[in-house]
């Protein structure tokens, strides 16, 4: 009796763990590369706190993506996007990376926009030797002392937003500055970018606060920044936190009294803010109506706008850039090595999806593209509750990004032998 | 005719650990993913030394888990790079650190308010690896290059050869596990799960042995921590956070607490479903919480749990009580 | 000095808050042992019931009352379905189910409102501020810790004033006697989780004109909740209170002196008073060891 039932256990266990491991085939979509696709891996924030900024990314991907194939693909080849979801978290962006390059195989990667995972890919993709372009994630280190010749990044470096506003800011509100930062690497680097405009445009400041990332309560600041009286109120604070703290500052009556500005503000958090508290003189990586007479930027804003019955945001923006230069790279590489390939990247210069140029710079594989200075108008304009941004100036590339000089000392990019 | 099969058992699970890097791409799937199987299952096996074992409900693991991490990280970045071997052993031993900090105060209590001080501590180590960002990177994390074994003439570690390491550490922690579950402190400590207050009265010292429970406990998840980070390349705080933890003690309760392999079990389960549903769907986060309440509601003792009976019975346990209370009374009693 | 007036009342705004979850807390924790990590969610939830129903255009004191209701509603399905069955079990079970729970509700709020947060306003006849001196003190805020003392005080009529209010303090020093005097202690066990599922919702309405409105809006609210209970004492509805307010306090007047202590803080105090006193402020002795 004892026997037999120790052998239905081992039984049981070994029949558990059989299937377990030979029932995932089953599971598991075969994604190997035809000889007719190109897969494009992405790894992406799908849940979490960024979901909805990297919804808007995969959907320009996507019709990036659908674009190329109208045109008969890329080199022959129909592009297919893996996509995966990395939860928020450094060791899983780290797992779907590895899982794209090794079992999917795919030759190249985008995607991440936090900057934990946007570091921790890029070096996983060094690692596996193949080229990837960061499509969302802000930290400095990407193309900064943590660069790797296969990285690229689409969206503005910290310096960049920084220098695009502040001189814009002073000139129309005064010298008297209170800091909000995030107390994390981008918002420290942020920081560190005012800071070294601060001798030359005169600043004074009042006042500068590091605030927890998710912090959920902004009434201990708001009321110094009261007592401190600048003339301008810099909220460097992103997604949710710059929803708090702008809800918060309206119900202290700051909004009213003390201007509010800074270097980034998007689409995503502001449209949920309620309109009494939708204010603010942001920094833009881009907007739907700074097109120009740019006819593919033009046709991606009214098709994105059919598909989806809003504007596209700058995140948007971000991805179809991203996966429209890696196709352009592959083309032109005419091929999927992967230092052709981050060869051809190197140096490319086109329109990123408006009039004004951009350029993925040679000496840290950073896009130098233009930056807008926005004023936030509450509850939209011309009868578009979602077109919330009045451009006030837009300023290139080159006058804003790290000066090369300057980037050669902290960014070495190995290229193979 | 028990042995054979359990030798066997034990065999079939070899093949299939000794041959993972093969069969793990057949399957669809990387093999650093592998490696984390195996560290997943080490840290559910940490927490199972406190939740099945000792019957104490330990919601703090990640944070030991996360020092390990960090101690091999900051090891091989700061001090000394190319030596996988003394940076394993580093972070081994700040997770156990940071467990015997712990401990004096965490033995002071029990039942919900012990849960909640692993919780609180926990949570308190994660926020110092958040703040103090000089040092750990904060929110941005902690870049390592790939591990070298020999030293920095060597040729860095693929996944392949390092799953094997891991694996060897593996073997090796099990096999601890093995020996402590039988041991007569094993015993004791099964013994305060039943009953705390009648293993006080046998002039046993329970405080005592917990605060070793939780040491060992921080030990083995520091091993795995540290091998982590070098598996991926990163440290970072999220690894401490009690979410986290909460995910081991998942694993633990899946697979079956207080069994020896059912960590193992529950960590394969739970990482490869995670795994598998993200790819396949983005509300995935459905499916691993209804996973977590049909465990719970259905299998609360886990798969092992409910396949097999314990290899242990109470007549062993009081066997081994009174032998350690025999041993206790000729301390205390001259002669 | 003058800077720490206003921090103090900003301290008792959130304190405020605090108290009333922890409460909700504590009396489903008090009871039957339940470890409710998905609270939160029920906050979430209430929250986007009540957007839902001011987009329509509710009044936002109907809509208030309206999501309450429903929210408990749903609490007590969940109750009498997946939480009830584990009333016998230790408390790691509720834990682990609840946290489910959470995950679950999280992803259902992402399908059913989207990711993003959604724009969500208090009543316009509160949006402004009331200037004490030289104190600048959002008229909202007021209006919340008007509210929740209207709240607690029904709450203390309730347990005092009422028959089954004795019913349910009774169940808490004595389950088993409660049962033996043929009280359906099934009933008391659902009251006391309505209860604190109500308070909940209640919360999360408020905070919802405060903060962002979003899938993950009240699981930032929940660890500080928990160290409320903790430091007040588990089923002393005074302890909540007080707990709540050192927290809220001490949280605002470490965010005037050092910012990056603030989160720190609330951990240091609860594994402070778990040391010290470990039934908390005003808790029972003997209660879970």
């Amino acid at each position: 009796m004892e026997g037999s039932r120790s052998r239905r256990d081992f039984v049981k266990k070994a029949a558990i763990a059989g299937g377990v491991v030979l029932g995932f085939p089953a599971l598991i979509p075969k994604r190997t590369e035809a000889e007719e696709t190109l897969n494009i891996g992405v790894d992406e924030e799908l849940t979490g706190v960024y979901a909805y900024p990297a919804k808007n990314e995969v959907r320009g991907m996507q019709m990036a993506v659908d674009d190329w194939n109208k045109k008969g693909g890329v080199l022959g080849r129909k592009i297919n996007l893996l996509v995966e979801d990395n939860a928020n978290n450094p060791g899983t962006a780290v797992e779907k990376a590895r899982k794209l390059f090794e079992v999917d195989k795919v030759p190249v990667l985008i995607g991440t926009l936090n900057s934990a995972n946007s570091q921790a890919v890029s070096n996983v993709a060094f690692q596996a030797g193949k080229p990837f372009l960061v499509s969302g994630g802000h930290t400095d280190t990407v193309t900064g002392s943590q660069c790797h010749w296969t990285s690229f990044r689409t969206c503005h470096s910290t310096w960049a937003e920084t220098h695009a506003t502040g001189l814009s800011i002073s000139k129309k509100f005064g010298k008297k500055w209170y800091y909000i930062t995030p107390d994390y690497a981008f918002g420290h680097s942020l920081l560190d970018g005012y800071k070294s405009m601060e001798a030359q445009l005169g600043i004074q400041v009042v006042g500068s606060d590091l605030t927890p990332l998710g912090t959920t309560d902004f009434s201990a600041y708001l009321t110094k920044v009261l007592a401190a009286k600048p003339d301008c109120l810099i909220i460097m604070v992103q997604g949710d936190d710059q929803t708090n703290c702008l809800k918060q500052a309206n119900s202290f009556g700051i909004l009213k009294r003390i201007p509010v500005a800074g270097p980034q503000g998007e689409l995503e958090p502001l449209w949920g803010v309620p309109k009494e508290a939708q204010v603010g003189y942001w920094g833009v990586e881009w907007y739907y109506k700074n097109v120009g007479n740019n006819k593919e930027a033009q046709s991606f804003v009214s098709r994105y706008m059919t598909q989806f019955q809003e504007p596209p945001t700058a995140r948007s923006a971000f991805g179809y850039i991203t996966v429209e230069r890696m196709a352009t790279a592959i083309q032109e590489a005419k091929g999927t090595d992967p230092v052709k390939v981050c060869k051809a990247l190197s140096g490319m210069t086109f329109h990123p999806l408006q009039q004004g140029s951009g350029t993925y710079r040679t000496v840290d594989h950073q896009l130098e593209w233009p930056m807008l200075f926005c004023e936030t108008v509450a509850g939209g304009q011309d009868g578009n509750a979602k077109d919330i941004f009045k451009m006030i100036d837009v300023q290139p590339g080159d006058a804003i990004e790290h000066p090369v000089s300057e980037q050669e000392k902290v960014c070495k990019l190995a290229w193979p032998a | 005719m028990k042995r054979t099969l359990d030798t066997a058992g034990m065999s079939l699970l070899a093949i299939v650990l000794l041959g993972m890097p093969l069969w793990m791409n057949v399957i669809q799937l990387n093999v650093s993913l592998g490696t984390s199987l195996l560290l997943f299952g080490l840290a559910a096996a940490s927490v199972n030394i406190l939740v099945g074992y000792t019957g104490f409900m330990a919601f703090g693991n990640a944070a030991f888990f996360g020092v390990g991490a960090y101690g091999s990280a900051l090891f091989s970045h700061y001090i000394m790079p190319d030596n996988m071997i003394l940076a394993t052993i580093v972070g081994a031993l700040t997770g156990t650190l940071s467990a015997f900090i712990l401990a004096p105060f965490l033995i002071r209590r029990r039942g919900i308010y012990f849960a909640l001080m692993t919780v609180a501590f926990g949570q308190v180590y994660y926020f110092i690896a958040y703040r103090w960002s000089n040092v750990t990177g904060g929110e941005d994390g902690f870049s390592i290059s790939r591990p070298h074994l020999f030293g920095p003439q060597s040729n860095p570690m693929d996944g392949p050869a390092y799953y094997y390491y891991v694996l060897i550490v593996f073997v090796a922690v099990m096999a601890f596990m093995w020996f402590l579950v039988r041991s007569p402190f094993g015993l004791s400590l099964r013994a305060i799960s039943q009953n705390e207050i009648r293993v006080r009265y046998l002039a046993i010292n329970s405080d005592r042995m917990i605060f070793k429970a939780l040491v060992i406990s921080g030990m083995v998840a520091g091993i795995a921590g540290s091998l982590y980070s070098m598996s991926i390349n990163f440290a970072y705080p999220l690894l401490m956070d009690w979410h986290q933890s909460g995910d081991f003690v998942m694993m633990t309760i899946l697979g079956g607490a207080g069994t020896l392999w059912g960590p193992f079990i529950g960590a394969i389960i739970y990482t490869l479903a995670a795994n598998v549903l993200s790819s396949k769907t983005e509300t995935w986060q459905i499916f691993i919480g209804a996973l977590f309440v049909a465990c719970v509601l259905f299998f609360p003792k886990g798969i092992l749990g409910f396949l097999s009976r314990p290899n242990t019975t109470s007549e062993d346990i009081d066997a081994t009580l009174d032998r350690v209370h025999a041993d206790a009374l000729a301390q205390v009693e001259p002669g | 000095m003058e800077r720490l007036i206003p921090e103090i009342v900003n301290g008792i705004v959130l304190g405020a808050f605090y108290a009333i979850i922890a409460i909700g807390l504590s009396l489903i924790m008090n009871l039957t042992g339940t470890v409710n990590l998905a609270h939160g969610s029920f906050l979430t939830l209430a929250g986007y019931l009540a957007f839902t129903l001011i987009q329509r255009g509710t009044n936002f004191w109907l809509a208030l009352g309206i999501s309450a209701i429903l929210t408990v509603v749903i609490g007590l399905a969940v109750e009498r379905t997946l939480i009830q069955p584990l009333y016998k079990r230790i408390p790691l079970y509720s834990l682990l189910l609840t946290f489910g729970l959470a995950l679950i509700a999280e992803e259902v709020f992402r399908l059913i409102w989207g990711p993003q947060s959604v724009p969500f306003s208090p009543p316009a006849s509160l949006q402004g501020a009331t200037i004490i001196g030289d104190t600048v003190l959002p008229t909202f805020r007021l209006a919340i810790v008007a509210v929740l003392a209207v709240a607690m005080a029904m709450l203390l009529l309730f347990l005092y004033r009422t028959r089954q209010g004795l019913r349910l303090r009774g169940a808490v020093l004595n389950r088993e006697m409660m049962a033996a005097l043929g009280i359906n202690t099934q009933m008391l066990y659902m009251m006391n989780f309505g209860i604190g599922i109500f308070l909940a919702a209640i919360a999360g309405v408020l905070a919802s004109g405060l903060i962002g409105l979003s899938p993950t809006m009240g699981n930032g609210l929940l660890m500080p909740a928990f160290i409320t209970v903790v430091i007040g004492g588990m089923g002393s509805i005074a302890g909540s209170l007080v707990g709540g307010l050192l927290l809220g306090v001490g949280q605002s007047v470490t965010t005037l002196y050092a910012p990056a202590a603030s989160e720190i803080v609330t951990y240091v105090l609860m594994a402070v008073v778990l040391l010290i006193r470990p039934r908390g402020l005003f808790g029972e002795e003997g209660l879970f060891g």
